[in-house]
């Protein structure tokens, strides 16, 4: 019964499980003990990379691709929200779900990875600050938070079956958690710059 | 071949010069007056609470820059739809038409957050060549998306199931994109001071950003 329930919901368990980690990772202060040793790794993104490098003799590159960045971010933010509104049955109710949720999948996977890469080139010009900045943190905890329930729970869940075999609260959960999501790592991400 | 080219070179230089002199008159006064409203702007309390104020100010910021994903973000699945790049099999105007409402209240939303920036840091923002770029490269995607819109209201359907949208339109849906990628980068760079009055020695460059008083100056 075990091995059916796994079987059948592997992407959900293999998120809570990370879950769950992180979570003990916390409880037994783990992260608080590998904190300190990933300072010389930003230190050394910042004066030994060449993207740091880069970065830190360049302000316009840097501004450049901090312009790629939000872009980028604007790429995420049309896909998930006409994906989410869809769901939420706010927006192109008389489309399928399922051509909405499949059809803008792949230029959100698109936008992520410009976003990830531009976000890296920003972050190491920056590096030795962003070190210490706890907005910075729940930035990355939520953009992890957010591909994992972008590619373990949510597409698969959608991929599945017809939408119409989902409970109609389960489909509103989550595109209000998505779009929850996004817009915390879009919103930390502008706190980045504040702080 | 060199000389031809120096020849050139100092051609245009001179005409410009000229041109700058001459526009000295026009230019040169749309640029003093709207100093001199950017400097009575900018001298009116609500003005300067707005800029003083660490929450006000980095509110008003954030919502702009993050409205970008509603009203950008829409518009992008609308180029894209046009270039095929997204929602194959959705009819491209259903995607044009229903994305319309969401993006123009993100852009009221932009519009309004732009205001109160400007508002609250007017001098520096009438004296910014890149906020000055800015401006022009908005009114080119309004022109653009009131030409886009034409367009495809006055096209017959039959390309609406298609892949791609017809030629005209896919130029209109790159041109939008790239009007709209350049706006970005340009707000991006006004926090910058490359090209700030002080800094700068270059004519060209100081008319273009009107540097009133350093151009007097010259």
């Amino acid at each position: 019964m075990l091995s059916n329930f796994l079987s059948n919901y592997r992407s959900v368990t293999s998120l809570a499980f990370i879950v769950l980690a992180a979570v003990l990772v916390e409880f037994f202060e783990v992260r608080a003990s590998i904190y300190p040793s990933l300072l010389p790794f930003f230190e050394w993104l910042k004066y030994s990379s060449w993207i740091g490098y880069l970065g830190i003799t360049y302000g316009s590159v840097y501004a450049t691709v901090q312009a790629g960045h939000l872009i980028a971010m604007a790429i995420i933010g049309g896909t998930v929200l006409v994906t989410d509104l869809r769901l939420l049955g706010v927006l192109l109710k008389d489309i399928p779900s399922e051509s909405i949720t499949k059809g803008t999948h792949q230029c959100f996977k698109y936008g992520l990875s410009v976003a990830i890469a531009t976000g890296i080139f920003c972050a190491a010009g920056v590096a030795d600050k962003v070190y210490y900045m706890p907005v910075f943190w729940i930035k990355m905890l939520a953009l992890l938070a957010g591909s994992g329930f972008m590619f373990f729970i949510k597409q698969p869940l959608l991929n599945s079956r017809p939408h119409s075999e989902i409970g109609p609260w389960t489909l509103r959960l989550l595109a209000v958690a998505s779009i929850f999501i996004w817009f915390t790592v879009a919103a930390t991400g502008r706190w980045i710059g504040f702080s | 071949m060199d000389y031809v080219r120096k020849d050139v070179y100092s051609s245009v230089k001179i005409i410009f010069r000229i041109f700058i002199l001459r526009s000295k008159g026009s230019i040169g006064v749309i640029n003093e007056l709207l100093l001199q409203v950017a400097q009575y702007l900018e001298a009116q309390e609500y003005s300067q609470m707005l800029v003083s104020g660490y929450y006000s100010w980095n509110w008003l910021e954030a919502t702009h820059v993050l409205t970008l994903m509603i009203s950008i973000g829409s518009l992008f699945i609308i180029d894209f739809r046009m270039l095929g790049w997204v929602l194959p099999d959705v009819s491209a105007t259903a995607i044009a038409d229903r994305l319309h409402k969401p993006m123009i209240i993100g852009f009221a939303i932009m519009f309004i957050t732009g205001i109160l920036l400007v508002y609250a840091k007017p001098v520096e923002n009438v004296q910014s060549l890149w906020f000055r770029i800015k401006m022009i490269l908005l009114v080119l995607a309004f022109i653009n998306a009131w030409v886009f819109n034409s367009r495809m209201r006055e096209a017959d359907g039959t390309w609406d199931s298609a892949l791609v949208a017809p030629k005209p339109l896919r130029t209109g849906a790159i041109i939008s994109l790239c009007l709209w990628c350049g706006v970005v980068a340009m707000g991006r760079f006004i926090p910058y001071d490359w090209v700030d009055c002080p800094k700068v020695s270059n004519t060209a460059l100081l008319w273009a950003s009107g540097c009133v008083e350093q151009l007097n100056a010259l």
